[in-house]
């Protein structure tokens, strides 16, 4: 089973971590959910692989009734980020999932109906919970080419997808970014081969580094706080990218 | 409810990825009796010819090989009858399959959550597990008897392709041919029959 970290919390406001399954195969990477409640309403933030749906199922319900989850958001098409979608649909038909608009004819494939996906347009949107306004932020081709980030104005957190994601070797996978410079370089690799392109990842460091963020959580890996999220994006501004060894 | 689910999966898992190669197996025979049926009237229609040029010493082998050419096109709709059923069958172990892998996850999500929803979705999702199982079984039943039709339409071809060999010695200067033609309907039917009786022994049916 995952573990659970509550990482902000005023009121009834709250942000949850599923992080690192022990029990989880070695061949599946492994992947941050993070749950958003607020007012008793619930979001989950790249719900997950099929195959763990189990772990992060069974971690959420320790937090929050699955079935009043209503909605799901993912950064983006791939099957680490929402292949489970047809096992959350069976708790709450009536879940949304929102996408980018690109991928809401190619996600049904992992489940729901066309009342199921709600098309998030190129320059993003507000995604309501509970009368707060949760901002998706656009973040195209980092990695993918209809990709999208959540920020969180009353948390101050920011869910950065697959950006500022690390692959962690065993033993080192605390929840927070403790020594950076350390730490980035688990990250480096991922950055030059996924991430595909410079102006895009340009625009993205300008228009993040405008938002006030305390956290931002990546999809893999460690969360950067305080210091360190100013830190990665001016790491990420002056990183190499899109390039392939071959 | 969780564990007679899981093990429910555990039992039909394996078995439906078998289902599965066994039909493409089938389908693939199927498509070779097509094939060969197709030889039939093509050499059918040249036997009717060849009878027509021999005129009265080669009436009966006429009217045979013309039976014949009927019995290629019905055996072609008999066997497009069972790559409909086959198709369904395909369409049906998908389905099972798919559901094998859900229900093996949300069967994890259950034994982990008990006091969640997740073990009434559960029951649900094996309750349609059942309804696709107890539909594939009837299609199995309804390919086992379509089979059965088409053996007992090879066996009229088998008894057509043989009297065709009999007529041939009536054929006086034309014998030899109309010999040669019967022969190879023969061989024909009997290839077709070989490839009946091996669908026939398929464990998709034996269940071995």
């Amino acid at each position: 089973m995952k573990i659970t970290e509550t990482i902000f919390q005023d009121g009834n406001h709250k942000w949850v971590a599923i992080i690192r399954d022990p029990e989880k195969p070695n061949f599946l990477v492994d992947t941050n959910e993070y749950l958003v409640t607020h007012g008793g309403e619930g979001i989950l933030l790249d719900p997950g692989g099929a195959e763990i749906f189990p772990a992060v199922f069974s971690a959420l319900s320790s937090e929050f009734d699955p079935s009043k989850l209503g909605a799901v958001f993912a950064s983006h098409q791939d099957p680490d980020i929402c292949s489970s979608l047809a096992l959350w649909l069976e708790f709450n038909p009536k879940m949304r999932c929102y996408v980018s608009a690109l991928w809401n004819s190619f996600l049904p494939h992992f489940g729901g109906t066309a009342e199921t996906f709600v098309s998030i347009p190129d320059e993003g949107m507000d995604i309501p919970l509970a009368g707060l306004a949760l901002r998706a932020v656009p973040a195209h081709y980092l990695h993918s080419s209809g990709n999208f980030n959540v920020y969180d104005k009353l948390a101050k957190i920011f869910f950065s997808g697959d950006i500022g994601a690390a692959l962690l070797p065993p033993g080192q996978d605390g929840l927070f970014v403790e020594d950076f410079d350390k730490h980035i370089r688990f990250a480096e690799g991922f950055h030059r081969r996924y991430m595909g392109s410079t102006e895009a990842k340009r625009r993205w460091c300008e228009r993040v580094s405008q938002l006030d963020i305390d956290m931002l959580c990546p999809q893999h890996g460690a969360i950067y706080r305080g210091g360190d999220v100013q830190r990665f994006i001016s790491w990420f501004d002056d990183l190499q990218i899109g390039i392939a060894k071959n | 409810m969780t564990t007679s689910a899981m093990t429910s999966v555990k039992r039909k898992a394996p078995r439906a990825g078998v289902d599965l190669l066994q039909i493409v197996r089938i389908n693939e025979e199927i498509k070779r009796v097509v094939t060969v049926s197709f030889k039939i009237n093509i050499m059918a229609l040249n036997a009717i010819f060849l009878a027509k040029r021999a005129g009265t010493a080669a009436l009966g082998f006429g009217v045979l090989s013309n039976e014949l050419r009927v019995f290629s096109q019905d055996l072609r709709t008999c066997m497009e009858s069972l790559t409909e059923l086959i198709h369904a069958c395909v369409g049906e172990v998908s389905i099972i399959l798919q559901d094998i892998r859900l229900t093996r996850l949300l069967a994890e999500a259950a034994r982990i959550v008990p006091q969640s929803a997740a073990p009434e979705i559960l029951a649900q999702h094996d309750a349609r597990n059942e309804m696709h199982a107890g539909k594939l079984s009837l299609l199995r039943s309804q390919l086992k008897r379509a089979l059965e039709d088409a053996f007992q339409m090879v066996e009229l071809g088998g008894v057509l392709a043989k009297s065709a060999k009999i007529e041939a010695a009536y054929g006086q200067s034309f014998a030899l041919p109309l010999a040669q033609v019967s022969g190879e309907f023969d061989g024909i039917v009997e290839e077709i029959r070989g490839s009946l009786e091996s669908l026939r022994r398929s464990p998709f049916f034996t269940g071995h």
